[in-house]
């Protein structure tokens, strides 16, 4: 291969002592750039928004009182969006997170309502059936090769169709939703903040941690970015596939039980606003931080960008196509502002194939060169 | 025919292109030689109209002065191009590919006058022979033939008229016996009026087919000289800028100490139950043809081949027991794959990311956490022992050149320090000064007694590397070759089956 980016790398002279100065850097310059626009752009850009509406709405806006309906309005959210993190980060999108949360949502509210059965015996009962979707969706994923786009869409479905099953398409209320102990779940709080935000953080530390520093995590981005690479250098790629549905699962059936505390019900449809947010803050926080990398805390980063800029507008100005607008023009701009392409690492970008890539891979199925945009030339 | 004058291009804050003339005459064999990342594809690409190059080029077809930046059809039509990639649609026929450049001929109604596009395409591609047959999608036809149609592609409507066609590293796909026939295309070309502007990196081909050649070196051009007035040894000096060995000739001295990898009655893809023993210290070569199954080998060895693997496997030195070779992942043998970009490297990693993936489980500290500076000191160790070129471990993969890239593939595998070494191909797309330090690197692992396996389609690896090579046609093993009798034409001929 002779393409031209190699060049900076082959033309320098190869100096081995003073590479490792360079790699790390000196402090300042490593704050730089740990700082620089590129890095942490939505954090400008969050900043100016703060700006921007305290200016417009200077007696709603810069309050306390907006900084927990910030914090704790989008926790759920937060969860859901973190969720979707551990499976884009292998390459595999799942859609049904949603509906996982509306399912949680309704069985947790059933077991307690309809059946009687104690707080902890619903919820695990609930988290249970979260598991066990998220074993479907491995399954129809990963054992049976269907893409996780169109396989995750389908078990959405099917999901739907047992919600309704359960609620005939109406929420779940009753008194013991609002009591105590299940309400304490997301209505505990703590000068104003309540445990949801608790919730995030944990998990967001969590998948932090996972995504950065263990050999798992290395793992996922390795599974996510080229598979047949990753397979041959001994990483189990349908195994951690396999395993992020069913985290995503998980995660995103703990926020249904947490939304049904906050909201004290049941609703057939509490996960469908979540969907569109959560891959938007997904792909908004692969811009940050680790740029090209989905991760956890420029996913939350992102989450409270967008959810900063729709309470703002929800206080400025009452017009209710705002929250969309604000939502997609977010996620555009900040895709447009990192190059588009580092935001799309892997996933939607089709791997190009090389001139070596031709019949002495044996691995491979039909070895195609691709179609390169240089050619058009 | 072609000449461009004062040609420089930046990437950034690198110069790729300083101030490089060029010119094609009528009728001639064009060579562009220079290593890796020495600015040949970047030329070609300005040519294309696909980079912008530096105000204050000059360019001239057939003495009228063109517009490097914008690509007019009389531009095309003296200018054709067959990039590294070929450009073609797998998944399509070659009557296809050949109307997505050039049109379909359509009926009054609209749709598609299949015959008629059959016979043009037919016409166009007949006279290279080789049999294509032109409605099979193009991933089912052979890698000449594919190269053959995006020849086709590229001289569609130029019949009789001068210009220049640019053929990007063609080769790097052929086996040896499909670069001739290749190369009867190339002259066919050129007898038949046209210039030919052809891009490689491999000397031999420049001293097989070109007329005259032109060496770039680190984005300057560093002479343009008839073939005829060159030696491989001068021409290796001019591309290398200094005296470089072109002769590497394996130690005749076999360091063999003992089996190290049995194989026996191995059947995968194309294989027909083929059995071989590798000694400790030996570097066998595997080789064939195109689809006779030699680059199967090192894959089915490892437990990479995708489709079924039967057979029996042994590390005699590790245990007595036979291991079928279909769970030959077990064993955990490391694997150089054919596909660099493909399989080899992660190309949104890092260089040390890359280096360590296969490594992480000895990295493991308390709670399962990464331990990162084991894993920074692992890497530059390794960065430094195989001489890999980068501004550091933290740089992306993808701004080395591919024979650093090569160099980080073998890193990882050599530091899990197995008893056998398997390469597919381990020199695709490598420039000469790259290779002749991948062969000492392969050289010095199997002298401390490591079994090295390379699967190769390129004769000079075989050639420069070997002590053994098998020759494989049709799935069997059909010749031994050892030591001195590891001959150019004796590959070739046991290749074809025509000795």
């Amino acid at each position: 291969m002779t393409s031209t980016p190699t060049r900076a790398a082959a033309l320098r002279p190869s100096a081995p002592d003073r590479t490792g100065v360079l790699a790390a850097g000196t402090p300042v310059r490593r704050a730089a750039a740990a700082l620089s626009f590129r890095n942490i752009g939505a954090v400008y850009v969050w900043l100016v928004i703060v700006v921007l509406f305290s200016v417009w709405a200077p007696e709603t806006f810069p309050t306390a009182t907006t900084v927990k309906q910030v914090l704790n309005g989008n926790a759920v959210a937060g969860l859901v969006a973190l969720s979707v993190v551990p499976p884009l980060a292998a390459r595999v999108f799942d859609l049904s997170v949603a509906y996982t949360m509306s399912l949680t949502s309704v069985l947790t509210a059933y077991f307690l309502v309809s059946t009687g059965l104690g707080p902890f015996t619903a919820i695990a009962l609930a988290m249970a059936a979260a598991l066990l979707v998220g074993v479907v969706n491995g399954i129809v994923v990963v054992v049976l090769r269907v893409d996780s786009f169109i396989a995750t869409l389908a078990t959405g479905a099917l999901i739907q169709s047992l919600i309704t099953m359960v609620t005939d398409d109406s929420s779940i209320t009753g008194v013991r939703l609002l009591a105590e102990p299940f309400a304490s779940i997301a209505q505990l709080d703590a000068g104003g903040i309540t445990l949801p935000v608790l919730y995030l953080l944990l998990a967001a530390g969590a998948i932090w941690f996972l995504l950065e520093h263990t050999a798992t995590g290395r793992r996922l981005y390795a599974t996510g970015f080229n598979a047949d690479a990753a397979r041959l250098q001994g990483v189990r790629t349908d195994r951690l596939r396999f395993m992020t549905l069913v985290a995503s699962a998980l995660l995103s059936g703990f926020a249904g039980i947490v939304f049904a505390s906050s909201v004290g019900s049941g609703s057939p449809t509490a996960g469908s606003p979540y969907l569109l947010s959560a891959y938007a803050a997904a792909f908004v926080g692969a811009t940050q931080l680790r740029a090209g990398r989905f991760n956890a805390w420029g996913t939350v980063l992102a989450v409270l960008l967008l959810g900063t800029g729709i309470t703002g507008l929800g206080l400025a100005t009452s017009a209710p196509w705002a929250a969309s607008l604000f939502t997609g023009s977010v996620l555009i701009v900040a895709l447009v502002l990192t190059g588009g392409r580092l935001a799309l690492p892997a996933v939607l970008r089709r791997r190009k194939a090389t001139p070596h890539a031709g019949p002495e891979a044996p691995a491979e199925g039909p070895a195609v060169p691709a179609a390169s945009e240089e050619n058009r030339g | 025919m072609l000449r461009v004058a004062g040609l420089s291009k930046r990437f950034g804050g690198t110069e790729a292109l300083r101030d490089v003339d060029l010119e094609v005459a009528q009728g001639e064999i064009h060579a562009l030689i220079g290593p890796n990342g020495s600015g040949k594809s970047t030329l070609i690409k300005i040519l294309a109209g696909y980079h912008h190059a530096e105000p204050g080029a000059l360019a001239e077809l057939d003495g009228e002065p063109f517009d490097l930046g914008q690509v007019t059809a009389s531009r095309h039509d003296r200018l054709r191009f067959v990039h590294q990639e070929l450009g073609l649609v797998g998944e399509l026929s070659a009557v296809d590919n050949l109307a997505l450049s050039h049109g379909f001929a359509r009926t009054a109604l609209g749709n598609i006058r299949w015959p008629e596009m059959e016979r043009r395409t037919n016409a166009l591609v007949e006279r290279f022979g080789l049999g294509i047959d032109v409605r099979r999608p193009l991933s089912a036809a052979t890698p000449v033939q594919r190269a053959v149609v995006a020849i086709a592609a590229a001289l569609q409507g130029w019949e009789g008229r001068r210009g220049v066609l640019v053929l990007d590293e063609p080769t790097a796909v052929l086996p040896p016996g499909e670069v001739a026939r290749l190369f009867d295309i190339v002259r066919e070309v050129r007898d038949a009026g046209a210039s030919v502007l052809y891009v490689s990196h491999r000397m031999d081909e420049i001293f097989a087919l070109a007329d005259r050649v032109t060496v770039l070196r680190g984005g300057r051009r560093i002479a343009t000289r008839p073939v005829a007035d060159l030696t491989p040894r001068s021409l290796a000096a001019l591309m290398a800028g200094e005296e470089v060995e072109t002769d590497h000739r394996p130690a005749a001295r076999s360091a063999a100490t003992g089996a190290v990898l049995e194989v026996r009655d191995l059947w995968a893809g194309p294989l027909r139950g083929i059995g071989f023993d590798l000694a400790g210290g030996e570097r066998l070569g595997i080789t064939g043809l195109v689809g006779s199954g030699h680059e199967i080998v090192p894959y089915a060895v490892c437990g990479a081949h995708a489709g079924r693997v039967s057979g029996r496997l042994r590390l005699p030195q590790r245990a007595e027991r036979w291991t079928d070779a279909g769970d030959a992942g077990g064993l955990g043998l490391p694997l150089v794959p054919a596909d660099r970009a493909g399989e080899g490297v992660i190309g949104d990693f890092s260089v040390g990311e890359n280096l360590t993936l296969p490594l992480l489980h000895r990295l493991r500290a308390r709670g399962g956490r990464l331990h990162r500076r084991r894993e920074s000191s692992l890497a530059e160790d390794w960065i430094q022992r195989v001489g890999v070129r980068t501004a550091g471990r933290g740089a992306r993969i993808t701004t080395l050149s591919g024979g650093n890239q090569q160099k980080v593939v073998m890193a990882r595998c050599l530091a899990q320090r197995p008893p056998v070494l398997a390469l597919c191909e381990p020199t695709a797309g490598v420039d000469i000064a790259t290779r002749l330090q991948l062969y000492d690197l392969i050289e010095r692992q199997a002298e401390e007694g490591m079994g090295v396996i390379v699967s190769s389609s390129d004769t000079q690896d075989l050639l420069a590397l070997c002590t053994r090579v098998l020759v494989v046609r049709d799935g069997r093993i059909v010749r031994e070759l050892g030591g001195r009798e590891i001959t150019e034409p004796a590959l070739v001929h046991a290749m074809e089956g025509t000795c």
